[in-house]
């Protein structure tokens, strides 16, 4: 069973030869490869090279395509800083908060910034691996994304004190990410995720979510999904029990669930639909690999009579992780296939 | 005073100003407003905010309420014998996000305490020079990427290092929330702002007088 049958079978409830493992890997690849963040964030080929290099050295279960948080931003307009051992960050933002929202246009991916970039990513990635693992393509949520254009303040603000301007702009944001994400499945990704930090109910009421997210999230993935996509992924961070209920009418085939939730609890809110996590990220830092290897068994023996799971971290694998401990997860369920 | 506390819950800063003003103008002396409305507002919001149900955006438009009225109450900032004590907060360097910084802030200055806002990207002598001008009784660090905890693990023998042993020193933010207190060389991790604060108001008793 290759990594792309193991997911495609943890995705439908179905019979797997081991547990997959997912840990998310993003610019870790770069740190482990020795190759400088804000160089793995420009170029589409070395972003590539690293994935796969990652996927070898630790044998896990999916590759991803992306370079970091700010991609549609900056293809809007907003001006980034790059960092050589961290991701780049906003150093201006495209809209000020009394700027006109249709003023605002939609990037084209092969042109606007490094968009082109992470499509020649993608297609390097199928070039290598072909169909062996699955490429998993990250495009940036509604919420998160008008918070790159305009900071994380002055968005939060408007959605309270100007509804209807932050509806516009959700509005934007989602044709943003809809283009965005299209593009990268054409080029070769089999799978859609959506990356919504800023929805967690740490963040916004569940009301919010439910309101002003859900429908938006549904449009991504019934695109993604009619754009081909194997499996759509919905990667929320933090404690989202409130609003998980909702995944499966946002059409989510993959719910991300943080440390800060109980994969019981999240099985029991989600019976059919495929959950991954929870390792608490900063575990990779801190911890030894005994204590991952211990944390994933259990993990891994929690789901083995329900399936529908995916080992994973609850969020990003953090980049000064050590690697012994992202192997002890993996070893951790080849072990036990 | 029920409808000043109720606007500010609501995080509805128009409407607590207008209420304020109203007080004001009723000879409703400011130090009771402050106490009866601005805190007893607080409290309960703090009450509602437990690590399950907590948001930022409802605390930020509580905040922003709160942080109107004060303004309106005190033009030129709190007399000093109306704060608790005095604090620094700062993102530390290399992470440039400072949401939960400026929430932080905003709860501390609401429960009385003087906060000094040391800024995002903050380098450690930046860092420790605010700590000594002040002079600060504890040291608040917000972090929501993991590579600050380097940087944070350095602050407690730095301030020693300067004689500044007993400023207290407080981590809190999504990444370095996930650490312990030991992991960090700190003394105390805060799950939300209000545990935070709580920890803070323990230490730093109100101002009674």
């Amino acid at each position: 069973m290759n990594a792309i049958a193991r997911v495609r079978a943890a995705v439908a409830f179905g019979e797997t030869d081991r547990t997959p493992v997912i840990p998310q890997i993003f610019a870790h690849a770069a740190v482990l490869c020795g190759v400088p963040v804000g160089d793995y964030a420009h170029d589409g080929a070395l972003l590539a090279r690293c994935q796969m290099a990652a996927a070898r050295h630790y044998g896990h279960d999916a590759v991803f395509a992306f370079m970091d948080a700010g991609v549609e931003a900056e293809a809007v307009g907003s001006v980034l800083r790059y960092h050589s051992a961290q991701y780049a960050t906003v150093a201006s933002y495209a809209l000020a908060p009394d700027d006109a929202i249709d003023g605002l246009a939609v990037p084209d991916p092969h042109v606007a910034g490094r968009m082109p970039e992470l499509l020649r990513a993608v297609t390097a990635l199928r070039a290598g691996i072909g169909d062996e693992l699955p490429v998993v393509a990250v495009v940036l949520g509604p919420m998160s994304l008008a918070q790159q254009l305009m900071g994380a303040e002055a968005a939060l603000y408007l959605a309270a004190d100007e509804p209807q301007r932050f509806e516009e702009l959700l509005g934007f944001t989602t044709r943003v990410g809809l283009r965005h994400g299209q593009a990268l499945l054409a080029a070769g990704a089999h799978v859609a995720l959506v990356f919504e930090p800023a929805g967690s109910p740490a963040v916004v009421p569940p009301a919010y979510f439910r309101e002003l997210l859900l429908p938006r999230l549904g449009e991504l993935f019934s695109a993604f999904r009619q754009a081909g996509a194997l499996a759509t992924w919905l990667h929320i961070a933090g404690p989202t029990a409130p609003i998980l209920g909702n995944y499966p009418r946002a059409g989510a085939d993959i719910a991300n669930i943080d440390y800060e939730v109980d994969p019981l609890d999240a099985a029991r809110i989600l019976p059919r639909t495929c959950l991954d996590g929870n390792l608490r990220s900063l575990s990779f830092v801190l911890d030894s690999p005994d204590e991952i290897g211990v944390e994933c068994r259990r993990l891994a023996a929690l789901f083995e009579a329900r399936g529908g799971f995916i080992l994973s971290s609850g969020c990003e694998i953090p980049l000064e992780a050590r690697p012994e401990n992202v192997a002890a997860m993996v070893a951790a369920v080849q072990s036990d296939s | 005073m029920q409808r000043l506390i109720d606007s500010l819950i609501d995080g509805n800063r128009d409407a607590a100003l207008t209420e304020a003003r109203r007080l004001r103008a009723a000879g409703v002396p400011v130090e009771r407003i402050v106490s009866e409305g601005l805190e007893t507002a607080m409290e309960q919001v703090d009450a509602k905010c437990t690590v399950e149900a907590f948001n930022l955006l409802e605390i930020m438009l509580v905040g922003r309420a709160v942080t109107v009225v004060a303004g309106e109450l005190y033009p030129r900032g709190a007399p000093p014998g109306r704060t608790r004590a005095t604090v620094a907060i700062a993102s530390p360097e290399g992470d440039v996000h400072d949401l939960g910084k400026n929430i932080v802030a905003m709860v501390l200055s609401g429960k009385g305490f003087r906060v000094v806002d040391l800024g995002r990207d903050c380098p450690l002598d930046t860092l420790l020079e605010g700590a000594r001008r002040e002079p600060v009784v504890a040291v608040l660090l917000s972090g929501l990427i993991t590579t600050v905890i380097p940087q944070v693990r350095r602050v407690r023998p730095a301030l020693a290092g300067r004689g500044l042993g007993s400023v207290k020193v407080v981590a809190g933010g999504a990444a370095l929330r996930q650490a312990s207190a030991e992991q960090l060389d700190v003394d105390y991790v805060a799950q939300t702002a209000f545990d935070g604060a709580h920890y803070l108001e323990t230490l730093f008793p109100a101002v009674t007088s």
